[in-house]
C-alpha cells in the first residue's frame, strides 16, 4: 500500500453531506487497492495497527457489523462492539456519556449505528473521536451509498450518466437519502419508484425523478436498487399487504425479461425474497448483489483507513 | 419608589394626544404625574434622555411557560417574572403546563397569590380539560372567578371534536375566550420538524402545514357554530393566516397569535440537527414567514406572543429526535420584532394593546394621573443575550451569545421599576 498522502476533507463519515467528489473519489481509488489485498492469500493490512476502534450500535445489525468488524480486522485494527437495544436508548444514560465512557478506555474511532435521524451529528459536537456514521433513523447511511456506487463504477467504469432507479420504501430508507446523494454527486441520473404512501411528499426537492410504475421505472434505468421492505421501520400501515406490495413492485424474471435491455439489479440486503425481489432476479447474472457484500468490506477499509491517517 | 422624569420620549398609545410625538414624562409614587412638550424636573428625579426612545405601555404575553407548579428546575413564577420585566412585559398570561395543570381555583389562586403585587402581573390561563386530558371539561367558571383570563390545554391539542365545541359554548356562556393550539396528531404523526424540502433532506418524518391547518378550520367552523369567540395560539403556517383572515371577513369572532420566532427563523436552521431550533408548531418555510408578516400587517394575526419556553439542558443537548420543544424567548421578542421589520408603533398594538384587548383587560393609560404601567425601548440599541443579561433559569435559544438590536430601557408597574 502506498504512502497515504491525501485526505478526506471532512473529520467524520456522518453523512454523503461531508463528502466532496473528490473525497469519493479517493475512497474508490483507496478502496480499489484493498479490494486487490483481499484477493490475495493473505488479506491482512498493518495499516490500522495500534488503532482501537469501537462499533457502537443502538440498533440491530448483523451484516454492516459484521462488514465493519471485517473490514477492521483486515486493517489490523483493534475492535470491541458495544449493542443496546433501541428502545434503551431513550431511557437512562445519555448518548455522549456512553460514548465517552466507551472512549474513556482509549478508543481511537467510532462506527455508529443510532436509530435516530442525526445523531452522529450531535455526537460529532462533543467528542473529538472520528466517527463513522452505520446509519442513523432514515438520514444518512454513507458507507452503504458508496459501496453502491463503487459497484456501479465497477460494472461499468463510471457512475456519471448512469440512471440509477432506487425502488421501494423511500420514506424509511437511510439507504435511498444516502444513495441519491451519493450518485447525484458523480454525475448519475436517480430515480425514486415506490407506492405512493412510501414515497416523501417533497422528495422532487433532492432533484429526482418521482415514478410509481415499477415497468416505466425498469424501462428508464441502467440499474435498479431494489430496497428491503422495512415493514420494522413503518410505525403505522403505510400499504395492506406484502402480497400486495409485491404484486405492484416486486421484481420478478418476467418483468426484467421483458424489458429491451439488460439492466443490472442491485439490492442492499437482507433480501426478502419472494417481496421486493424474487429468487430467480437475485440470483441471476444481472444481480450484483454479492459484489456489493464484497466491496462494501473493502469501501468501509478505505473509509476507516483514510479518516484514521488524519490523526496520525 | 423613585421619581422619572423621561425626557424626549415618543409615545405609543392610540389614546393619547401625544400618541407618535415626543414629550417628557414625570412618574412619581408609581403614578405619571406629568405629561407634556417639556416637563420641569422637580430636582429629585432620576433625569433619563430618551431621544429616539419609545414610550408603550408595558408589553403583555398570551402564550409563557413559567413552569410553576411541577417544573422549577426549567423556571419559576419569580424567575420568570424577571425575565419578563427584562423584555419589557408587564403582564403575562401563563400556560397550564404545568405538574399539575392549573385545572381549578386552587391552583389559579396559587399562582395569583405568588405573583400579586410584583412589577409583573402574572394571568394564569387554566386547562380546558382535566389534567389536559382531552377528556372532560375542567371547571372553567370556578377557574374564571378566581382569575383565569382564558382556558388552552396548552400545548396539547384538543382533539376531540365534541369536547372542544362544548368548551367554546359553555365559555361563552360568562363571556370566558377559549385558545386553540391546532394541531392534529394524526397529520402530525411522529414528525419532529416541519415537513418540506428540509426534513427530506435530512431523512427525518415531517408535520405538514395541514396538521395545523386541518385544526384551525375545524376550530373556525366549531366557533362559528357555537357563535363563540376563538382565539388561536401560535399559528404557524401560511394556510393558517388565510383560513382566519376570511373567517374575520365573514366576521366571526376570531383572533390570533405568533410567537416572536416564526416571523424571524425557518426549517432551514435545522440543517446541523441544533435542538435549540426544535419549537411547535415546527420552524417553517421563508414563504410562511412571508404570510405571517403579511398577517400581522394587515391585521389579520392581532398579537406577537413569546411562547417562552426554558428547558434544562438536559431536555436540550441530546438527539434532535428526543430533545424537548422550545425556546426561552422572552428577553427576545422585542429584537426579532425588529429584525422582522415591525414599526415601533405595531410593536405597541401587537404587545401592548391587543393581548388586552382580546383578554378584556383595560389598556393602561399614559395620561396624568394614570398608573404607569409601561415599557421605554430603544429601536436601535444593541446588546448581548449571554449569561450576565439572561434572566431566565434556562438558556435553550439560538440567540444566546449573540448580539441582539432592540433594547428594554425602562419597566414600570405596580409602583416599581427596573431600570
Amino acid at each position: 500500500m502506498a504512502e497515504q498522502s491525501q485526505t478526506l476533507s471532512s473529520k467524520h463519515l456522518l453523512g454523503i453531506k461531508d463528502l466532496n467528489t473528490r473525497d469519493i473519489e479517493l475512497i474508490f481509488e483507496t478502496a480499489d487497492t484493498f479490494k486487490d489485498v483481499l484477493n490475495r492469500p493473505i488479506k491482512k493490512v498493518p495499516s490500522l495497527r495500534d488503532v482501537t476502534i469501537a462499533n457502537i450500535f443502538f440498533e440491530n445489525s448483523t451484516r454492516t457489523r459484521l462488514s465493519f468488524e471485517l473490514a477492521q480486522k483486515r486493517l489490523s485494527a483493534d475492535t470491541v462492539n458495544f449493542a443496546a437495544s433501541s428502545s434503551s436508548v431513550s431511557k437512562g444514560e445519555t448518548l455522549v456519556d456512553t460514548v465517552n465512557n466507551i472512549l474513556a478506555m482509549k478508543v481511537d474511532m467510532v462506527v455508529m449505528r443510532h436509530p435516530y435521524a442525526g445523531a452522529g451529528v450531535f455526537l460529532s459536537k462533543h467528542i473529538d473521536a472520528h466517527i463513522v456514521n452505520a446509519g442513523d433513523g432514515a438520514h444518512e447511511h454513507p458507507t452503504q451509498a458508496l459501496l453502491d456506487a463503487f459497484s456501479i463504477r465497477e460494472k461499468y467504469g463510471d457512475v456519471a450518466g448512469k440512471k440509477v432507479a432506487i425502488i421501494g420504501d423511500i420514506l424509511h430508507s437511510r439507504v435511498a437519502l444516502s444513495n441519491i446523494l451519493c450518485l447525484q454527486k458523480l454525475g448519475a441520473e436517480v430515480m425514486v419508484c415506490g407506492p405512493t404512501t412510501l414515497i416523501p411528499k417533497y422528495i422532487h426537492t433532492l432533484g429526482v425523478k418521482i415514478e410509481h410504475d415499477l415497468l416505466k421505472a425498469l424501462n428508464w434505468c441502467d440499474v435498479a436498487n431494489m430496497l428491503r421492505i422495512q415493514l420494522e421501520r413503518q410505525d403505522i400501515k403505510y400499504f395492506p399487504s406484502l402480497r400486495e406490495y409485491s404484486m405492484l413492485y416486486g421484481l420478478n424474471k418476467k418483468i426484467l425479461d421483458s424489458l429491451d435491455k439488460e439492466i443490472t439489479v442491485m439490492h442492499p440486503g437482507p433480501i426478502n425474497r419472494g417481496v421486493e425481489i424474487t429468487s430467480d432476479v437475485a440470483d441471476s447474472k444481472q444481480s450484483i448483489i454479492l459484489d456489493q457484500v464484497e466491496n462494501g468490506v473493502a469501501i468501509r477499509m478505505a473509509v476507516l483507513y483514510l479518516l484514521a491517517g488524519q490523526s496520525s | 419608589m423613585k421619581t422619572l422624569l423621561l425626557q424626549s420620549v415618543t409615545i405609543l398609545h392610540p389614546e393619547s394626544s401625544f400618541n407618535k410625538k415626543a414629550a417628557d414624562v414625570l412618574i412619581t409614587n408609581g403614578k405619571i404625574t406629568a405629561i407634556g412638550s417639556s416637563v420641569k424636573s422637580p430636582g429629585n428625579a432620576d433625569v433619563i434622555d430618551c431621544k429616539g426612545k419609545y414610550l408603550s405601555p408595558g408589553f403583555f404575553d398570551l402564550n409563557a411557560n413559567f413552569f410553576e407548579p411541577g417544573f422549577e428546575t426549567k423556571e419559576g413564577l419569580e424567575s420568570g417574572s424577571v425575565a419578563a420585566a427584562a423584555g419589557g412585559f408587564t403582564g403575562v398570561a401563563i400556560m397550564p403546563n404545568t405538574q399539575p395543570a392549573v385545572q381549578s381555583k386552587s391552583e389559579v389562586s396559587y399562582i395569583l397569590n405568588r405573583t400579586k403585587g410584583n412589577l409583573v402581573d402574572v394571568y394564569p390561563l387554566g386547562a380546558i380539560s382535566q389534567n389536559r386530558e382531552g377528556k372532560d371539561l375542567a371547571e372553567l367558571y370556578d377557574m374564571h372567578l378566581a382569575g383565569a383570563v382564558a382556558f388552552t390545554d396548552g400545548n396539547k391539542p384538543v382533539a376531540d371534536s365534541g369536547l372542544m365545541s362544548r368548551a367554546l359554548l359553555y365559555a361563552k356562556g360568562f363571556d370566558g375566550l377559549v385558545f386553540s393550539y391546532a394541531e392534529d396528531l394524526q397529520i402530525a404523526g411522529k414528525g419532529k420538524m416541519n415537513e418540506g424540502r428540509m426534513s427530506t433532506y435530512l431523512g427525518m418524518k415531517g408535520i405538514p402545514a395541514l396538521a395545523e391547518e386541518i385544526m384551525v378550520a375545524r376550530d373556525i367552523y366549531l366557533a362559528e357554530y357555537n357563535d363563540a369567540r376563538i382565539h388561536f395560539s401560535t399559528i404557524s403556517a401560511a394556510g393558517s393566516v388565510a383560513l382566519i383572515r376570511a373567517a374575520k371577513k365573514k366576521g366571526l369572532k376570531v383572533t390570533c397569535d405568533v410567537a416572536a420566532h416564526h416571523l424571524v427563523l425557518t426549517e432551514d436552521l435545522l440543517e446541523g440537527f441544533d435542538s435549540n431550533y426544535k419549537v411547535k408548531p415546527p420552524l417553517r418555510t421563508r414563504e410562511d414567514v412571508k404570510a405571517l408578516l403579511k398577517g400581522l400587517n394587515d391585521g389579520t394575526i392581532d398579537v406577537v406572543v413569546s411562547q417562552h419556553t426554558p428547558h434544562e439542558i438536559e431536555f436540550k443537548d441530546v438527539e434532535f429526535e428526543i430533545a424537548s420543544y422550545g425556546i426561552t424567548g422572552l428577553q427576545t421578542v422585542l429584537p426579532l420584532l425588529l429584525k422582522a421589520g415591525l414599526a415601533p408603533e405595531a410593536i405597541a398594538e401587537k404587545l401592548a394593546v391587543n393581548p388586552r384587548t382580546i383578554l378584556g383587560l383595560p389598556v393602561p393609560e399614559l395620561n396624568e394621573g394614570a398608573e404607569a404601567n409601561f415599557v421605554v425601548f430603544d429601536p436601535t440599541a444593541e446588546w448581548e443575550l449571554n449569561s450576565q443579561t439572561n434572566r431566565s433559569k434556562s438558556t435553550n435559544t439560538p440567540f444566546f451569545n449573540q448580539e441582539l438590536t432592540g433594547r428594554v430601557i425602562v419597566v414600570c408597574n405596580n409602583g416599581q421599576v427596573n431600570l
